[in-house]
């Protein structure tokens, strides 16, 4: 079986060494082709993250227009702007109607996601939408159904930690079985601060803690475990079949209405699978784990490192021998890991915006599209559900979306 | 990767004049060592070998910027050698002459070209470029003048990874006979030096040899597993350094006359010889050769036997070897 799998012609991602420069090279192309005029519609921390990444790739994009309904927040962008090449909006339907616009950049609070989403499509716009895709599974059965209508434009979701080349190679890694059967996912994403923003004067708490609040926001799975949660559903071609979500606002008690500490545990029947996804904002000890336990290894995720740790089955064969010789094992780390990839990826937005440019040009299909973004909307709609509701919740048939 | 448990029967028996079993592990070369010997005491420490190792480091490691080598590839002019510099220099530009030309350690600008240097690329290397990076390839722009080796290219530059694992296991070894251990095997980045046998069996060395894998995530079995009390063995092999293009597999293999990767039958190479600097400074030139030449140059070196794990015509893997290392394996 080893011999057969060696000689076959391996995947574009199977040298582990060379896999950066390779997904440059498969992202990028051998030309940039168009410029595509970007607006972005939502300003802040994310908003502004993504516009420095655009201004990055300038041999793709070109920001045309701004859009936010805070002036503080339109005038930190109009500080960049020293040539003054940009236009300004605070209602985003005026930059939808200019027609130099080709995509748009969707990273508002989530309960706007939707409306803005659909509105942009029907604009004739692209969209990169920010995650978690919609609000709650109504939203993301409706966007579904809407984006059909406009199989010419582009809508990505911005799940950007699984465009990095390490989240492909270990959707590889699991795909050739190197983890064996895997039987469980860890998942943390924890920190000890209030995750609040300062609000300047003038503004109300709902403006810029709109994170805090029901009516706007999924809270920390919607914010922050979707990322692993959609990667498992990518990953392993899968959704849960069975939810149980608890929580509570347990150390921050100021006012919030969504919880900060937060424990989601999913069943994958036809995987035999069982995903752990947890935060607080209560310790930070271990920040930020992803760990995929399989009956032949151990992957353990950070957003741009990863680890393989074997199971080491060989074991008894090699308890045979004193020793063997074999060409050079390339830097195993002191706890018996395997880097997964050797070099310093970028941010995964980066790549990310970079398929958003070649699918625009070829009218493809994203990787985080508008169904693997509602598999992923439906997962947090129902992990609410059942925290706030003390409930288990099931997958349910009209969820099976292609 | 070399591992030994205790027996039972070791456990019961080791406490009288029963030499006992040491084993010592560490990281060193950008990949892992393994020392395992039998004597009466623990006769040498681990913070021995590391200080051993730190200092071949210190001399040939292109990954150290204050190396000698580094300092070497940093001068227009060249560098004053130290004693580890100069043993590998001497095996390197003799196994020059013995190869024409295949394992040439001025190859280093091509390797980097390809993309297997130290600093990463992010474009394939075209003809043009190549040929103008061969006229700094070949170690006959090298000279050496008492402790000075001189560059008469200022563009020339070394790289001697494909020889200093084997040298530093040799090295390893004679510091182990220093001490008296008698009874040994090291291993360093599956480069391998024996003496003695496992006590209190008396039983050889039992030494495996790596069969390929698709990448190194994958658990790799053993192919082949053959006796030693003496000598070294050393593995080279396009599997775990490469990358793919437009389909086709880039290995770290790269050919110093021609400038390209190898695109031939070969997968690995495994050399035995009586020391670990010559079988390693032999398995790259073999695996560039192919396997035809390379039996040929194997049969006509009597300090040298080999086995090869190649890919046939028809896609399937196969394996060869030259008339001694059947003796080996016969064993």
């Amino acid at each position: 079986m080893k011999r057969r799998k060696f000689i076959k012609q391996g995947s574009l991602l199977t040298g582990g060494l060379f896999l950066h420069q390779q997904m440059l090279n498969a992202f990028a192309g051998p030309s940039a082709g168009e410029k595509i005029s970007m607006g972005i519609i939502g300003c802040g921390d994310r908003g502004s993250g993504i516009m420095s990444v655009i201004r990055e790739l300038d041999e793709r994009f070109v920001i045309k227009a701004v859009c936010d309904v805070l002036d503080f927040r339109i005038e930190g962008v109009k500080k960049l702007d020293t040539d003054h090449s940009l236009t300004y909006y605070k209602d985003y339907r005026k930059l939808l109607d200019d027609k130099t616009i080709d995509a748009v950049v969707i990273a508002t609070p989530l309960s706007l996601h939707f409306p803005i989403g659909s509105d942009a499509l029907k604009a004739g716009k692209h969209v990169y939408l920010e995650k978690t895709m919609t609000y709650n599974k109504e939203q993301a059965l409706q966007l579904v159904a809407l984006k059909k209508q406009f199989p010419r434009q582009i809508l990505q979701v911005g799940h950007q930690y699984r465009y990095t080349p390490l989240y492909f190679k270990v959707k590889d890694m699991i795909e050739k079985g190197y983890l064996g059967k895997v039987t469980q996912i860890d998942c943390r994403w924890d920190r000890n601060w209030n995750w609040r923003r300062p609000v300047p004067e003038g503004y109300t708490d709902k403006q810029i803690n709109w994170r805090m609040y029901k009516e706007f926001s999924g809270g920390l799975p919607a914010e922050l475990l979707s990322h692993q949660i959609d990667f498992i559903n990518w990953a392993f071609d899968t959704h849960p079949d069975e939810i149980f979500a608890t929580g509570g606002i347990d150390f921050y008690k100021d006012g919030r209405e969504t919880y900060d500490n937060v424990q989601a545990l999913l069943r994958y029947n036809k995987e035999g699978m069982i995903g752990n996804f947890g935060a607080t904002c209560a310790n930070a000890r271990e920040g930020y784990i992803f760990k995929l336990k399989g009956s032949k290894g151990t992957v353990s995720l950070l957003p741009h490192d990863g680890i393989f740790y074997p199971e080491n089955e060989a074991r008894k064969e090699l308890e045979t021998v004193d020793g063997v010789t074999g060409a050079t094992k390339i830097e195993w780390n002191k706890d018996g890991g395997i880097p997964i990839v050797k070099e310093k990826l970028k941010d995964g937005t980066w790549y990310a915006l970079q398929e958003f440019h070649k699918v625009i040009q070829e009218n493809g299909v994203p990787v985080s599209n508008v169904i693997t973004g509602a598999t992923t909307a439906f997962c947090v709609d129902l992990i609410n559900h059942s925290s706030f509701n003390h409930t288990i919740e099931h997958w349910k048939p009209e969820f099976n979306i292609s | 990767m070399a591992v030994l448990f205790l027996s039972l029967f070791q456990l019961i028996f080791s406490a009288g004049e029963t030499p006992s079993y040491y084993s010592i592990s560490g990281t060193a070369q950008g990949t892992t060592y393994h020392v395992h010997y039998y004597a009466n005491d623990s006769l040498v420490k681990k913070s021995q070998l590391d200080s051993i190792l730190d200092r071949i480091d210190s001399s040939l490691s292109v990954y150290k910027p204050y190396s000698l080598i580094s300092r070497f590839n940093r001068s227009d002019k060249g560098i004053t050698m130290d004693d580890h510099f100069w043993i590998v220099l001497k095996k390197s530009l003799q196994t020059y002459r013995d190869t024409r030309g295949l394992f040439d350690i001025t190859v280093a600008p091509l390797v980097q070209a390809w993309g297997f240097g130290v600093k990463r690329t992010d474009t394939l290397p075209g003809n043009k470029q190549l040929d103008q990076i061969k006229t700094c390839v070949g170690s006959r722009y090298l000279k050496v003048k008492n402790n000075f080796l001189r560059k008469t290219k200022p563009c020339v530059t070394l790289d001697m990874n494909g020889i200093a694992q084997g040298y530093s296991v040799d090295v390893l070894a004679e510091f182990l006979e220093r001490n008296g251990i008698h009874d040994y095997i090291a291993e360093l980045g599956g480069e391998i030096r024996v003496k003695g046998r496992r006590q209190p069996s008396g039983e050889k060395f039992r030494v495996g040899i790596e069969s390929p894998a698709e990448d190194e995530f994958e658990n790799h079995s053993i192919q082949k597993i053959i006796m030693m009390d003496q000598g070294a063995i050393t593995t080279s092999g396009s599997y775990r350094k490469y990358y793919e293009s437009d389909g086709r597999k880039i290995t770290h293999l790269i050919n110093p006359i021609t400038g390209y990767p190898i695109q031939n039958e070969m997968i690995s190479v495994t050399v035995y010889a009586k020391d670990a600097i010559t079988a390693d400074a032999f398995d790259n030139a073999l695996m560039l050769m192919g396997l035809k030449d390379a039996l040929q140059f194997t049969e006509a070196k009597k300090e040298l036997a080999a086995y090869f794990i190649y890919k046939k015509a028809d896609g399937t893997i196969a394996d060869t070897a030259s008339s001694q290392f059947y003796k080996l394996m016969n064993q």
